[in-house]
């Protein structure tokens, strides 16, 4: 690795004794994943406009020592922001009363550091991870997964080249000398040879580039971490300011002559309107103007629309009411008369849809088949009916519904914009801006699928290439010139469009898409030079969502003599979350369409899952069972549908776990979690090539070693032997063996377990059914206590992790429990927390939860404490006397205390 | 708009504002005081809770002109070092921290009237307060602990 210094024009003046400087340590890393030696000193503007892709982390300041180091994620509550620079600060040495931490404006390539297993393993990458639009991208649970190793090295870097400096400064061997708490000593000497970092700033500009071996040597081995790994070591920065009310989020941001906006939004999925009354909205004082936003209006796209769900993150039609302050704005919202025209998606009847789901998964004659082990529908013939179980699965949409509903400011002028935003995803959220306001050019739009043989996966590179080919003839270009041109919209971008990232109130995915964003630039067109907030209102929210995609299961299972299934048949349909992203094919579309890298969505078609939903728990379904199918059937897409804490993992966990309980149940098995274990049996790798699995998507990471891998990399693979773990410790947890059918008739445990985001989680829920029934006549059930454990290899930050599990076993809770969005004549019928109920205080039982200690390199901890709460949740209700549920919300049929 | 007699956080103000204002959006967009958060707008999830003359509301079901001649005390105004406050900091509490302001504003009314409350008046008194991030366990831990147990 190379530790690109620069040395800034201030600096530089602090050389000639004129003021203070900043010394930066840039880290950079190519496109291709590699740490490159750079061996350049300059002044800090010409490596600005030199154009170089550089990860900038850490600054110091010469005067007075502050270590800035940059958060390059979203904080949502993960705690990620400070999380990642502690582990900066303790590699560097640095003193965390020095550090200050500051999150990163959108810059992808700048804070791109790909996958860490593409520095040392050249054709390890996935192109997802490696794609400069996305690695600030806070999703799918893996910033800590991604940026550990690169900010341990980055840490190590920096104090390497203290070292070196100070050893410069003493003349003497960097052997000689060790770095502690932003102080380099010289040993033995300690009392006479002590300097701070900032003081070796002026040596550390003339020493070698320290190279990877030496970095990789320096990086400390764990028993000397002082912040990682230390339950409580890793200090959460900005909790004072979150409970003294300074945090600032992005309905905070305050800026002169500021505007707000709120806007009427059509109320179905691609519709729009034919006409507006605006005469009573401009009466409300305070109300400065009604602009009317119909983007895609004359763009090509906007023809692919109907018919198909919308693409690329494009706002709902609407009209906004822009007015000096909130109040004006809702007030002049509320005056406000639209007239509609619905469009196709007006029929979306989220009833008979549940219907046709039903249909498409009780036929395999349109299915994708995913995984095939043996002959399932063989064994399945020859089995005596009695030993059949089957069951189908379902889960409305739902929404995410953060604290924080969607809000963004934009101020455009001269041909700039300048955006603050609560985004899960910065670079994404300028990459759309850049798309909505400047390139309307349909065609252009699909440079961003044009990429190098080197940036896909090997299954996709034949694809791609027939890809390039195409798209550059469309255009009139060269291959060459398709490249060229791909950087020149990008630059173009990013010097148009700067992105502030605030806090976030709250993301779960809802905040990944940037729509509301958009929304706010084009408004901030329309008013040249003055900031414009656009502020949703929880109404918005909850109807505006990109929801979390309705889905319906169907699994069949042939029981042996000893009540262990010889088949498990599982088919999956759920509207794809890149129905809503990419473009729909419809007839008379231009070919190009059909063409579109096919890796992610089956050869243009939209009615399958994509590879990221397909891995999301389901094809590594991970029961030991000797004939094993599972397929994908189809769904259309009549809403946006995007993503939601976990995603796929929510219906898929549901039915797997439910499932095995339903097995159990017909074993007659004297206990589920023995029969759990028993289905999983031993802990062994998953055979997936063996097994029909093609391009696994392993969040991203390579699933299985290669020869030759350094210890400091691992591979991800599915590992039923972990899944056992958490299990066994979550039975310990609940001391399950001692309680399980020993609580009287009326109580009951139900056990869960889910691998996700290559984390693992058992969760073990403890109920009660009382005798008596509501009004209604329904079951009343007591929650008594929830219990989980996690294994998400190395906790970096243990209260943090620990803090996830209780929020995500919350919030699995909540949809158990409660959420519902249904969808009537093309409208969402849910509005705010009157009829979109979410989990309270009072609901939530006592929850104790756990992790593996582990060296295993860090996973994710967000989004896995997630799946298996509402299978366990049913399994406990079944155990403790109850009906099996095989749909949610639970309150439809069972009352909750 | 009609003129008002307000103090908020020990600071007499005369405001002329439209009275029908919600008391959310006058702290916010008027005053910039931007601790008190909008979460729902329909007195449903908490985060915009204040103490108008010591009592918790949701101050987006409050006129501004309901609190004509009120004290009004939002999260900026507890100190900085409330026993609350304080609490949810060593503890860990806040994930996010949207919902905390409004989450603490509810805690510390119900100390300040109760001590020592048992379970079920905590779940009383703070299920106005929605957290989406999960936080409850630790909300309630900290009640406790400051309930003396």
């Amino acid at each position: 690795m190379s530790v690109l210094v620069r040395v800034t024009r201030r600096d530089f003046l602090v050389r000639t004794g004129l003021g203070t400087g900043a010394f930066v340590l840039g880290c950079y890393i190519s496109p291709e994943g590699k740490l490159e030696a750079r061996s350049v000193v300059r002044e800090l503007r010409n490596v600005l406009h030199e154009g170089l892709p550089l990860n900038n982390f850490v600054s110091i300041d010469v005067l007075n020592g502050e270590v800035i180091i940059m958060a390059p994620r979203s904080e949502m509550g993960q705690g990620i922001r400070y999380s990642l620079a502690a582990v900066l600060a303790d590699e560097m040495e640095a003193s965390w009363d020095k550090v200050k931490v500051r999150q990163a404006d959108a810059d992808g390539p700048r804070y791109a550091v790909g996958n860490p297993n593409a520095i040392l393993v050249p054709d390890a990458s996935p192109s997802y991870l490696i794609n400069d639009e996305i690695s600030q991208f806070a999703d799918s649970s893996r910033s800590m997964a991604l940026y550990f190793l690169p900010m341990r090295l980055f840490g190590a870097g920096i104090k390497l080249v203290m070292l070196k400096a100070a050893a410069k400064k003493w003349g003497v061997d960097p052997s000689q000398c060790y770095a502690k708490q932003h102080h380099v000593y010289l040993k033995d000497k300690e009392t006479t040879h002590k300097v701070p970092y900032n003081h070796l700033l002026p040596f550390a500009i003339s020493v070698g580039i320290p190279q990877m071996p030496e970095i990789i040597a320096a990086l400390k081995p764990k028993e000397e971490w002082t912040y990682i790994g230390k339950d409580k070591g890793v200090p959460f920065d900005n909790a004072v300011d979150m409970v003294t009310g300074k945090a600032e989020y992005g309905a905070d941001v305050d800026l002169d002559g500021m505007l707000t906006a709120m806007i009427v939004r059509c109320p179905v999925a691609n519709g729009t309107f034919t006409s507006y009354d605006d005469s009573e909205t401009r009466k409300v004082a305070g109300v400065v103007d009604v602009v009317p936003i119909k983007l895609g209006e004359g763009n090509p796209l906007a023809s692919m629309f109907r018919g198909g769900v919308g693409a690329a993150f494009l706002p709902h039609v609407g009209v906004a009411v822009v007015a000096k302050n909130t109040w004006a704005a809702l007030q002049g919202r509320r005056a406000l008369k639209v007239e509609w025209d619905l469009g196709p998606n007006a029929s979306y009847d989220s009833e008979s849809f549940r219907r046709t789901l039903e249909q498409s998964t009780a036929s395999d004659s349109d299915a994708e088949v995913l995984r095939n082990k043996g002959d399932v529908y063989a064994n399945l013939r020859a089995a005596d009916p009695g030993s059949v179980v089957k069951a189908d699965y379902y889960i409305p949409h739902l929404a995410q519904a953060p604290m924080e509903p969607p809000v963004a400011t934009a101020r455009y002028k001269n041909g700039k914009w300048e955006i603050w935003t609560s985004s899960q995803g910065p670079e994404l959220t300028q990459h759309y801006i850049g798309l909505s306001m400047i390139e309307p050019d349909l065609r252009k739009w699909l440079l961003w699928m044009a990429a190098e043989p080197r940036e896909v996966r090997p299954t996709e590179v034949s694809e791609q290439k027939r890809f390039n080919k195409d798209l550059a003839q469309q255009l009139g270009y060269t291959e060459r010139q398709l490249f060229a041109a791909r950087e020149k919209l990008k630059i173009e971008i990013r010097d148009k469009i700067k992105v502030h990232v605030t806090l976030l109130g709250g993301g779960f995915g809802r905040k990944s898409k940037p729509d509301y964003a958009i929304e706010a630039a084009y408004l901030a067109r329309k008013f040249e030079g003055t900031p414009v907030r656009v502020q949703w209102t929880r109404e918005d929210d909850i109807q505006f969502s990109y929801f979390h995609a309705v889905s319906n299961q169907h699994l069949e299972a042939a029981l042996d003599a000893n009540g262990k299934p010889t088949a498990w048949l599982q088919r999956t349909a759920f509207p794809s979350f890149f129905a809503t992203l990419f473009y729909p094919p419809a007839p008379g579309i231009d070919p190009i369409f059909q063409t579109a890298r096919s890796a992610f969505h089956n050869g243009g078609k939209y009615r399958y899952g994509s590879g990221i939903e397909k891995a999301h728990g389901l094809e590594d379904m991970p029961f030991n069972v000797d004939n094993i199918r599972i397929e994908n059937c189809p769904a259309d897409s009549h809403i946006r549908v995007g993503w939601m804490r976990s995603v796929s993992n929510i219906f898929h966990a549901f039915a797997i776990s439910s499932f095995a309980d339903e097995l159990a149940v017909k074993a007659k098995a004297p206990d589920p979690k023995k029969y759990l274990l028993d289905l999983i049996g031993e802990g062994r790798i998953l055979p997936l090539d063996n097994e029909g699995v093609k391009a696994f998507d392993n969040n991203g990471f390579p699933a299985f070693g290669w020869e030759g891998t350094p210890p400091i990399i691992q591979p991800y693979p599915p590992d039923t032997g972990r899944l056992r773990a958490v299990i066994d410790r979550v039975a310990a947890l609940s001391r399950w063996d001692q309680r399980y059918g020993r609580l009287g008739p009326n109580r009951g445990l139900g056990i869960a377990a889910h691998r996700s985001f290559l984390s693992y989680v058992a969760i073990v829920c403890d109920v009660s059914l009382l005798d008596t029934e509501d009004k209604d006549g329904k079951k009343q059930l007591k929650l008594n206590e929830i219990f989980g454990v996690i294994d998400c290899g190395r906790c970096v930050n243990p209260d943090r992790v620990m803090a996830q599990m209780q929020g995500g076993i919350v919030y699995g809770l909540s949809y158990a429990l409660l959420g519902e969005i249904t969808v009537k004549n093309g409208a969402v019928q849910q509005h705010n927390f009157d009829d979109y109920p979410v989990v309270r205080l009072h609901q939530t039982p006592k929850i104790t939860v756990d992790y593996i200690q582990s060296e295993l390199d860090p996973t994710g901890a967000g989004e896995p404490p997630t799946p298996a709460v509402a299978p366990a949740l049913c399994n406990a209700i079944v155990a403790a006397g109850g009906p099996r549920l095989r749909e949610l919300p639970i309150w439809k049929k069972v009352t909750v205390l | 708009m009609a003129v008002f007699q307000v103090s908020v956080n020990g600071n007499l103000r005369i405001v002329d504002v439209d009275p029908d204002m919600p008391l959310l959006w006058f702290l916010r967009d008027e005053l910039g005081l931007k601790g008190t958060k909008f979460g729902c707008g329909v007195a449903q999830c908490g985060a915009c809770t204040v103490h108008l003359d010591g009592k918790a509301v949701r101050s987006c079901a409050v006129d501004v002109g309901v609190a004509h001649l009120s004290e009004i005390t939002t999260i900026e105004g507890l100190g900085g070092s409330h026993p609350c406050q304080q609490a949810w900091v060593e503890l860990g509490v806040p994930q996010c921290g949207f919902c905390q302001p409004g989450q603490i504003m509810s805690a510390s009314a119900l100390l300040k009237a109760n001590p020592h409350p048992d379970d079920e008046l905590i779940d009383a008194a703070m299920t106005g307060n929605i957290c989406r991030c999960g936080t409850y366990p630790r909300i309630r831990e900290a009640i406790q602990k400051l309930a003396g147990r």
